[in-house]
């Protein structure tokens, strides 16, 4: 178990480091990112999958968990709409953050809808879905 | 302005950030599991609480031994087996399961407390702010540039409309699968998680198709 102060301070380096990296990638520029998505521009793509590929490495070797997860009700029609709204507002729950911090004003707007989707989802599946999402990050 | 980095510099920094994180934290990284506890901060810290107040299971065991005892007037009728600490409204799948499997180091049963959280967002923040200013890429802008106002709108009220409700979309959309291109994308995938890799093709592939759409057709 770590300590409070040490998750503090891996969480600072941590966005620091995911700050600095994702906008250098250029993860916030609304047309880098159309042209990895429409494969125009495949350095992006390679930068993400090439890190999937580094992190299923290293994470074996280090026998990090190996869970296997559960495809529950929820995981397909939120990715459907999570994919839908990071090709339109260019932004998933990282990036409006880094576009913010790079002068692109107008992401203020899209950070106001992330907060609104995410209490809106808390919200129906307490009162409708009924979803046990689980949760990727803690 | 430079260039952006080369697609392996790239690679090995977010492999970098992800393995760095999970190695000092035993937690996965995922941003927007941090968005929906800090927003929902009242009823995270009230569960913050609760499992601080039950976080020593011998104590718990113990006190629970002296209630019955005091309830019933034994002290041996209580069972001294620990129990199992307060549990989140909603299991994090990703801790709770196959754990005995996983390298003790690299496990955990609680989340990580709510300002780190909040720390992990105002970060990510600033880690671009540095990163913009140092390749000259910060310029005060009231539009998203010509990539999006080619491709999606021009006006300034459409746009507006347009960043709302895809920002309303990626907020839902991610709660609802658990994750987004962080937790699914590169900590899942990462382990191989059969979720993971569904939530990743689907929002990938979805994403490919709508901006398709944008590019050839709208």
């Amino acid at each position: 178990m770590r300590t409070r102060g040490a998750i503090l301070l891996a969480n600072i380096i941590t966005g620091l480091a995911l700050g600095y990296t994702v906008t250098n990638i250029g993860f916030g520029d609304f047309a880098a990112l159309n042209r990895m998505f429409t494969f125009q521009d495949l350095r992006m793509l390679l930068s993400f999958a090439g890190a999937v590929v580094i992190l299923v490495c290293a994470f074996a070797l280090l026998r990090v968990r190996r869970t296997p997860g559960r495809i529950h009700a929820g995981v397909i029609p939120g990715a459907v709409l999570f994919g839908t709204g990071w090709a339109i507002s260019g932004g998933c729950p990282a990036i409006p953050i880094i576009q913010v911090a790079s002068g692109y004003l107008p992401a203020l707007i899209t950070i106001v809808g992330v907060i609104v989707g995410i209490r809106l989802c808390r919200w129906a599946n307490a009162r409708y879905f009924h979803l046990d999402r689980g949760s990727c990050g803690l | 302005m430079s260039t952006y980095w080369p697609w392996w510099a790239g690679a090995i920094g977010l492999a970098l950030v992800t393995i760095n994180h999970t190695l000092i934290t035993d937690r996965s990284l995922g941003v927007s599991a941090a968005w929906d506890r800090v927003l929902h901060w009242r009823r995270e810290r009230e569960l913050e609480r609760m499992d601080e107040e039950f976080a020593d299971d011998q104590a718990l065991a113990a006190a629970l031994a002296a209630a019955t005892a005091e309830h019933f007037g034994t002290g041996t009728g209580a069972s001294t087996a620990p129990q199992a600490p307060h549990e989140k409204a909603q299991p994090l799948e990703a801790d709770t399961e196959s754990a005995a499997s996983e390298r003790p180091s690299v496990t955990s049963l609680r989340p990580a407390p709510l300002v780190t959280q909040a720390a992990l967002l105002m970060s990510i923040f600033l880690g671009g702010f540095i990163a913009a200013v140092a390749s000259g890429r910060f310029h005060l802008r009231y539009d998203m540039g010509p990539g999006f106002r080619d491709l999606v709108t021009a006006d300034s009220t459409t746009m507006i409309a347009m960043l709302f409700v895809g920002g309303v979309l990626v907020g839902f959309g991610t709660r609802l699968a658990g994750g987004c291109s962080s937790g699914h994308g590169l900590s899942g995938c990462g382990r191989l998680r059969p979720v993971s890799l569904v939530a990743t093709a689907v929002f990938f592939g979805t994403a490919v198709a709508v901006s398709f759409l944008l590019w050839k057709v709208i």
